[in-house]
């Protein structure tokens, strides 16, 4: 097992050191683009060489990416075309928010998930699993932005339950911290659910046909001891895996949820990043994203791996 | 439940589908002739008017009526969904049906490069690219089309791979077949079937994602209507105007539905290995 989780960390940061030269090319690959945005598009052009020179920007690209790389390895992501400010402990600061929006999020898509899931696979092709088909269908269907948009109509608007936007550290005042969240992961876990429960479903219904579920029942098991011992365990390693997609898939979704519900995340800072062409701003919070994402899907197939013995013996012959 | 009563099922649910895209399509190619206003017609003295025989959706915080923009709007998600799709489809069919038929180092080169665009979040990587191509219409369509070519490329490359063990291009390289007319001649019009089937589930992740690009103001910008904009702007008014941030989001709906729908039932109709495993 310890080899296989060697490999996974070997494998894992040559992948974080690609998409950084990704995003790096991929902001950088205009020339002069950087000064403009920074300066607006009536800089003169001396003022645009001063720039560059200034940021360094006039250096082979090869040269800045080891130079952006190097200090970044250290923390150190530069300072904000805009406000100057150092981006690295603005990131630091941002992180927790975000991490605690995806989390809720994943929660509530599991929440629903599962059981749901569950249900619709051990009534296969009767009345309740075309009921949850139907609403994992149109769950699916519906943008996490809009279903913000209505949940606000609906929660903070008409009944005023629940405040519109904001954001409160959950040290300082947790039950502000979990009011002002709870829509925002709402939003993004319903959406997200939809995907989740199509999977568990599908693994279940193939699952409770095979011959062990059949022996279990005919040995006279209640049926939800066979669903919560047997089924559930060895559907959850296809579910995990999925999840992990999925929560990249709600990573990337926080940027436009960050937005609307004014949290101030990682993903709300690239949007600035975008908005203001700030791209000290606008690199480091997109890897921040992109790494938060990968780790995430490599913990997840290592715990699967770990679940499923059978893994790790054909891994570690691979 | 018999196996015709599913198929029953399955046919209702891509009857659905039908409807709903045949709705999005039809009001995007004539929305000049069924929407009942211009949807740049600013009428300061109509804001925010809720819906009437006038006006049937009601109109936005500059008076324009709402079911205009809506129907309108159809248009822009249609043509980037298209031109999104398309990029995707024809990169990503270059880039797997080269990987497969070359193999060795090209196939190595070119599909670890796929899996490296396919870590990033989908909504990220469009707005890193729009920072290098910058905010308009057009880029959104090349960012969007971006990210679908890993998907196609992996798809396009699977399925060469399977052509690629007939003995048919065994007896195509033994008569002495040019590269270029067994690619043409003999693997695509094998593979196209599956990437068309794909493209179709494509179209509603590409609405979804254009509206999501809109709605953060890196897409269509106003006064051009996008149901993404539409919704945007319209979040401002909602105390006064509710209707502001519901029509926008049934229409996206219904878009993402639709195609959801049609490209499932698609993909079952052409996979019968598929229908069986449900």
């Amino acid at each position: 097992m310890w080899r296989l989780i060697a490999t996974r960390l070997a494998a894992f940061v040559p992948t974080i050191l690609a998409t950084s030269l990704v995003l790096f090319i991929t902001v950088n690959v205009v020339p002069g683009s950087a000064a403009k945005a920074a300066l607006g598009i009536d800089a003169t052009a001396q003022a645009i060489a001063r720039f560059e020179h200034e940021q360094g920007l006039d250096r082979p690209l090869h040269v800045q990416y080891l130079d952006w790389l190097g200090k970044g390895l250290r923390g150190d992501f530069g300072t904000s075309f805009q406000n100057h400010l150092a981006v690295g402990p603005e990131l630091v600061m941002r992180l927790p928010v975000t991490l605690e929006l995806a989390t809720l999020a994943f929660l509530i898509a599991n929440v629903i998930a599962v059981p749901l899931g569950a249900l619709a696979a051990y009534h296969h092709q009767r009345r309740a699993d075309r009921i949850i088909s139907v609403i994992a269908t149109i769950l699916g269907a519906v943008p996490s932005f809009w279903l913000a948009t209505v949940l606000i109509l609906i929660l903070a608007l008409t009944v005023k339950v629940l405040p519109a936007g904001g954001y409160a550290p959950f040290t300082e005042d947790p039950l502000k911290n979990l009011s002002l969240l709870i829509m925002p992961a709402l939003s993004l876990g319903v959406v997200s659910s939809a995907l989740l429960l199509r999977i568990m479903r599908a693994k279940l219904i193939e699952v409770l046909s095979s011959d062990y579920i059949h022996t279990a029942m005919a040995k006279g098991a209640a049926p939800n001891v066979v669903i919560r011992r047997h089924a559930l365990r060895n559907a959850l390693i296809t579910f995990l895996t999925v999840g992990a997609v999925e929560f990249g898939w709600l990573f990337g979704g926080v940027v436009i949820i960050e937005d609307i519900f004014l949290l101030p995340g990682v993903g709300q800072l690239v949007l600035v990043g975008i908005i203001n062409r700030d791209y000290p701003v606008l690199l480091a919070s997109a890897l921040t994203v992109t790494v938060v994402v990968l780790a995430a899907n490599m913990l997840v197939d290592l715990i699967a791996a770990i679940l499923d013995p059978r893994q790790v013996h054909v891994r570690s012959r691979a | 439940m018999g196996p015709s009563a599913i198929s029953w099922r399955r046919s209702r649910l891509l009857l659905i589908g039908g409807v709903f895209v045949g709705l999005v399509i039809l009001s995007a190619i004539f929305a000049d002739v069924i929407a009942p206003y211009s949807p740049y017609d600013i009428d300061v003295a109509d804001k925010l008017q809720p819906p009437s025989r006038a006006h049937w959706l009601g109109t936005d915080e500059f008076g324009r009526d709402l079911l205009s923009r809506t129907i309108h709007a159809a248009r822009i998600s249609v043509k980037v969904a298209t031109v999104a799709v398309s990029v995707g489809l024809v990169g990503g069919a270059l880039i797997g049906i080269t990987a497969a038929y070359f193999g060795g180092p090209i196939d190595l080169v070119l599909m670890r490069f796929m899996e490296l665009l396919f870590s990033f979040p989908a909504i990220l990587l469009a707005i890193v690219l729009m920072a290098a191509l910058g905010t308009s219409l057009l880029n959104a369509m090349a960012a969007i089309g971006i990210i679908f070519i890993p998907g196609f490329s992996r798809l396009a490359r699977a399925a060469t791979q399977e052509v690629l063990r007939q003995q048919y291009i065994e007896a195509a390289h033994t008569i002495g077949m040019s590269d270029r007319r067994i690619l043409t001649r003999e693997i695509l019009p094998n593979v196209i079937t599956p990437l068309l089937v794909e493209a179709m589930a494509a179209f509603a992740y590409a609405v979804l994602l254009e509206s999501s690009l809109s709605f953060l103001g890196l897409g269509a910008q106003p006064p051009e209507p996008s149901w993404g904009n539409m919704l945007n702007s319209g979040r401002g008014f909602m105390d006064q105007a509710p209707w502001l941030g519901i029509v926008p989001g049934i229409a996206m709906f219904i878009g993402v539905l639709g195609f959801n729908l049609l490209g499932d039932g698609l993909r079952d109709f052409f996979d019968p290995r598929l229908r069986e495993a449900q």
